[in-house]
């Protein structure tokens, strides 16, 4: 890696004697010097610091969760069910809710930087996947799969791409899964659909010394199913509004 | 009298090192690795989109523009016009098939520097708009590292080294060293402070789970079979090794943003880096993102250090080219 030396002024290479020196409107400026004119510093400055409190405002935003008063007791309904908080108990981190939701948000968006950085945070976990088994309109199985399916999906990446159209799933609700099912039917012909969101769960390490299989059948588990007849495909090719079970 | 002496003196020196850390030139050769580096992780990322392109990027693929339209909407809270991409216009296959065309080759271009000022600027927008079709639905941090990565880049004189436009001048007879730049700082300073955003909130964000405090977090990453490309679950007998793993990962992304400027533990923290990220990579499956997060992490490599690895490497290849070095 990188070898540890004091900082120095690089030396600039000689040009061969014998080559004509190109004209030039400035000298070059010589490594270390301080670039620039300070008008432009000053700006670029004041854009340094704008950028930089956008890039920390998001994931200091995302990592930050309203909190309820000390002492707090919820009510209950008749049924001794803790109620959720009204609106005005719970307090909102406002500073960090302001500098990212209402300064900052668009132009985190428009840079693609709008992010939490939670990397196997706060807790790595199992990992959801979508079996589906597709039939013609007599019933007849036509197809059935995985998503992801590494014997498939090739190469890592694209593996990786399916697994991640599973993992979101969970974050983005049912209609995600019907619309999985579209596509598939979409892809593959065939009349109706059945496709299983399944939480795969982790073996502990006892688990594993106990001889255990990640694959074993007892370590899946279904989350949801959904059934889907397919569309009538149009004729052209336009996206059209979906007025039902959208978020 | 003495408090505003020394408070202008303070103010002063403080302004010189501010312009010293930001806006000193250097030799752009760190950039320059980084835009080889990055261009062919970028090229490759979005390369492998063409085996199932009309799938995840065409108008009704997975999840179809205007569901993923609505999402972000909810998801991020924002008005659509922030949200943007190419990819959000296109309704025909052919006209799908044709933009990808150009974006690989200004990918392609990028990565061995032709135009590439020009190109950087066009790969980052291109990247974009790649990144925000599938948020959400397919994407993961391979594609926050690329945009990053193509962001900063683009601030410099990415090309000036171990590029087809250096290649261009010398063959030019264009002998003139390459220039000490200041936005090559500035876009490397830019991409290291961003690094050290990065590893403390994904520190922080560690700190307030379970497994993480607890010192099992090692064992449940590489516990989830879909990730496994190396099987490590005989780590159920080495519970102790993979304590330390955990608490080591946990404690190193929370003071990367302080031990990565100081002379002395910087390498110790970038060879963190790769051992961690190479694990990620080897261990796990992720190779794009174990590779794009340790070529960010060559932005705290110093020009001459690049020179003394790279260019003897780059000498070769100028001279394969005809070039000389």
């Amino acid at each position: 890696m990188a070898k540890v030396e004091p900082s120095r002024t690089e030396p600039q290479r000689p040009t061969p004697p014998g080559q004509q020196q190109p004209v030039k409107k400035q000298p070059p400026r010589a490594a270390g010097e301080i670039g620039w004119h300070p008008v432009w510093r000053w700006l670029v400055s004041l854009l340094i610091v704008l950028h930089l409190t956008a890039v920390f405002s998001a994931p200091w935003d995302m990592a930050t969760s309203a909190a309820l008063p000390p002492g707090y007791i919820a009510p209950t309904d008749n049924m001794g069910r803790p109620l959720p908080p009204q609106a005005g108990i719970l307090q909102e981190p406002i500073l960090t809710r302001a500098l990212h939701r209402t300064f900052f948000n668009d132009y985190l968006n428009l840079l693609y930087l709008n992010h939490g950085y939670e990397f196997f945070a706060p807790d790595p976990n199992g990992s959801n996947l979508i079996r589906y088994q597709i039939r013609d309109s007599g019933g007849r199985e036509i197809t059935s799969g995985q998503i992801p399916d590494l014997s498939k999906q090739w190469p890592r990446l694209l593996y990786h791409r399916h697994m991640m159209l599973a993992a979101q799933t969970g974050d983005m609700g049912e209609e995600s899964g019907r619309r999985y099912a579209q596509h598939l039917l979409n892809v593959n012909g065939g009349h109706t659909i059945t496709t299983e969101l399944v939480f795969h769960k982790l073996l502990s390490p006892q688990d594993v010394k106990n001889g255990a299989k990640s694959d074993a059948a007892e370590s899946y588990q279904v989350l949801a199913k959904i059934q889907e007849v397919a569309k009538p495909k149009p004729e052209q090719p336009i996206a059209l509004p979906s007025t039902e079970g959208e978020p | 009298m003495g408090v505003f002496a020394d408070t202008r003196g303070y103010v002063s020196e403080t302004w010189q090192a501010w312009n010293k850390f930001w806006f000193q030139s250097v030799d752009p050769a760190t950039l320059c690795l980084l835009r080889l580096l990055a261009g062919t992780l970028i090229f490759y990322t979005h390369l492998v989109w063409s085996l199932d392109l009309q799938a995840f990027l065409g108008p009704e693929g997975w999840l179809p523009v205007e569901y993923v339209r609505q999402l972000q909407v909810n998801q991020f809270q924002s008005n659509q016009w922030s949200v943007w991409s190419v990819f959000f216009w296109i309704k025909s296959t052919w006209l799908l098939w044709t933009v990808h065309i150009i974006a690989l080759l200004i990918f392609f271009c990028f990565m061995i520097g032709l135009f590439s000022r020009t190109m950087a600027v066009l790969a980052f927008l291109f990247a974009v708009s790649y990144a925000h079709r599938v948020s959400p639905g397919a994407f993961f941090g391979l594609d926050k590292v690329n945009c990053m990565l193509a962001l900063y880049i683009m601030l410099g004189p990415c090309g000036a080294r171990y590029s087809i436009d250096s290649l261009r001048r010398s063959r030019r007879g264009i002998t003139t060293p390459v220039a000490p730049s200041t936005s090559a700082n500035l876009a490397i300073r830019l991409l290291q402070v961003h690094l050290c955003i990065i590893y403390f909130f994904t520190g922080m964000a560690k700190v307030i789970g379970e497994t993480w405090p607890a010192g099992t977090a090692v064992w449940w990453a590489i516990a989830i079979p879909e990730y496994r490309s190396i099987d490590m679950t005989w780590l159920a007998n080495w519970p102790v090794f993979v304590a330390m793993a955990t608490h080591a990962t946990v404690f190193w992304e929370l003071s990367y943003w302080a031990l990565v400027w100081n002379r002395f533990t910087r390498p110790l923290v970038l060879w963190m880096a790769v051992f961690v990220h190479g694990g990620i990579a080897l261990v796990m499956g992720m190779i794009t993102f174990g590779a794009g997060m340790i070529i960010a992490n060559l932005a705290f490599l110093r020009p001459q250090t690049v020179h003394r690895w790279f260019d003897p490497i780059a000498g070769r290849f100028a001279r394969l080219l005809g070039a000389g070095k």
